[in-house]
């Protein structure tokens, strides 16, 4: 995979949007992790944001935690280039449509939960939330409603299309996210819609948090849990 | 005090709508979503501005299930002859209402008493008469009918939705919003 991958040490760790009171303040959450978590990311090297993501990961990385956080970030050029890569990106399952996009594994794989951008602003509270959900306790989360996620059916590709100003979505980014986890047939996809306007163009997006399922039902403000849950048992 | 959630009272007035004279009252205005658009008086210069900006949006306006009221201070034979007389009024088809009393404009709150003229004032109300987004200026300061059928599709959304979105207002090459970390509550 080495020759695909870009090299951290390439990479800046200096990051404006993790100063040092903001990092003590995630340390506190992710020492509570209690498995190792990897953050894989694809970028352009060309594009301003997807070296921005990279400086904020590496950054985010360095940041102790209970049990390792590992980063790989792979370059699309080198994907796209070689066909031997296929099998690199089929193992990476990330939909490189929005770039730069990271996704989060654990041992067991892929964890269909990928962000698109950078989670600044509310929305670092769903990507911390993300690992502590994934590799943490977890929010709480009542048996029932976990049956009930589990027994979806239906394969769901959710994007949830956020501002990162937005108070109101990255609940709504965790809930789903926190589904896409507990069941394989589900995808999450937090995508920060500023950072891709022919998005915004082709749904109209006026508002946030502005909900894609399957990439053809829309749906515009906040959901619980168990209200989603009803939504993508009748998604088809 | 504001007028936020203020119900419109009973009223009857005239209007001059699409070359004839029509009487509008409450009930008229009851059932779909309103815009009542003050403005000082015929034949001044600001005004034909303003209503023709409106005109040119009015089928937008009807599209959102929206009906325009503009009013004046003056009577229904002034907007017909104000349109005889105009080609950009003319060209108006919502009807203008004839406020001469004063009643509308002082139940609105922007009769100016020793001028008998209204104030540029621009009520929303929904359907049930209720208002739910104003805008008062001072005489020369004109209006955006773009902008104001933002505001009427804003109000509709949050009437079917709630308040619990936020509008996004897009601007490509912003710089990263700093995290903001608070999940007090949610661990």
């Amino acid at each position: 995979m080495g020759d695909y991958m870009i090299d951290l040490k390439e990479i800046s760790s200096e990051c404006s949007l993790l100063n040092e009171k903001l990092c003590q303040d995630i340390e506190g959450i992710i020492k509570r992790i209690q498995k190792p978590v990897t953050i894989k990311a694809v970028l352009d090297p060309t594009q301003d944001k997807s070296m921005e993501l990279a400086s904020f990961l590496k950054r985010f990385c360095e940041i102790p935690a209970g049990q390792p956080i590992n980063l790989e970030l792979y370059s699309i050029e080198e994907l796209s280039k070689k066909t031997e890569a296929d099998a690199i990106s089929a193992d990476l399952k990330l939909n490189t449509q929005y770039l730069p996009v990271m996704g989060l594994y654990t041992e067991d794989g892929f964890s269909n939960v990928s962000f698109h951008g950078i989670p600044g602003g509310k929305e670092i509270n769903a990507f911390i939330l993300a690992i502590y959900n994934l590799a943490g306790a977890g929010q709480e989360l009542s048996d029932s409603t976990r049956k009930k996620i589990q027994k979806l059916k239906n394969p769901v590709n959710v994007k949830i299309c956020v501002s990162l100003g937005c108070h109101h979505c990255s609940g709504l980014v965790t809930a789903c996210q926190r589904i896409a986890m507990l069941n394989p047939l589900i995808e999450a996809e937090m995508i920060d819609a500023n950072l891709y306007p022919d998005l915004v163009e082709n749904y109209q997006i006026k508002r946030v948090p502005f909900m894609i399922v399957n990439d053809r039902d829309t749906y515009t403000g906040p959901r619980s849990i168990e209200d989603l849950v009803v939504l993508f048992k009748n998604s088809r | 005090m504001h007028l936020i959630g203020t119900e419109l009272e009973d009223f009857c007035v005239q209007s001059y709508h699409a070359g004839a004279f029509e009487e509008v009252t409450k009930d008229s205005v009851l059932g779909h979503w309103s815009v009542f658009f003050f403005y000082p008086a015929d034949f001044t210069f600001v005004c034909p501005t303003e209503l023709g900006d409106l005109a040119d949006y009015y089928d937008d306006f009807k599209e959102a299930g929206c009906e325009i009221y503009s009013v004046s201070e003056d009577t229904h034979f002034v907007h017909k002859a104000w349109a005889d007389a105009s080609e950009t009024i003319r060209r108006i088809s919502y009807p203008m209402l004839a406020d001469p009393a004063g009643k509308l404009a002082r139940f609105f709150g922007v009769l100016v008493e020793e001028e008998g003229q209204a104030l540029r004032g621009t009520f929303i109300l929904n359907p049930e008469g209720k208002i739910r987004a104003y805008e008062i200026h001072d005489m020369g300061i004109g209006r955006n009918a773009e902008e104001l059928l933002r505001k009427v599709q804003a109000a509709q959304f949050v009437e079917e939705h709630g308040d619990q979105v936020c509008p996004a207002k897009w601007k490509p090459g912003e710089d990263t919003l700093m995290p903001s970390l608070d999940l007090v509550g949610l661990l």
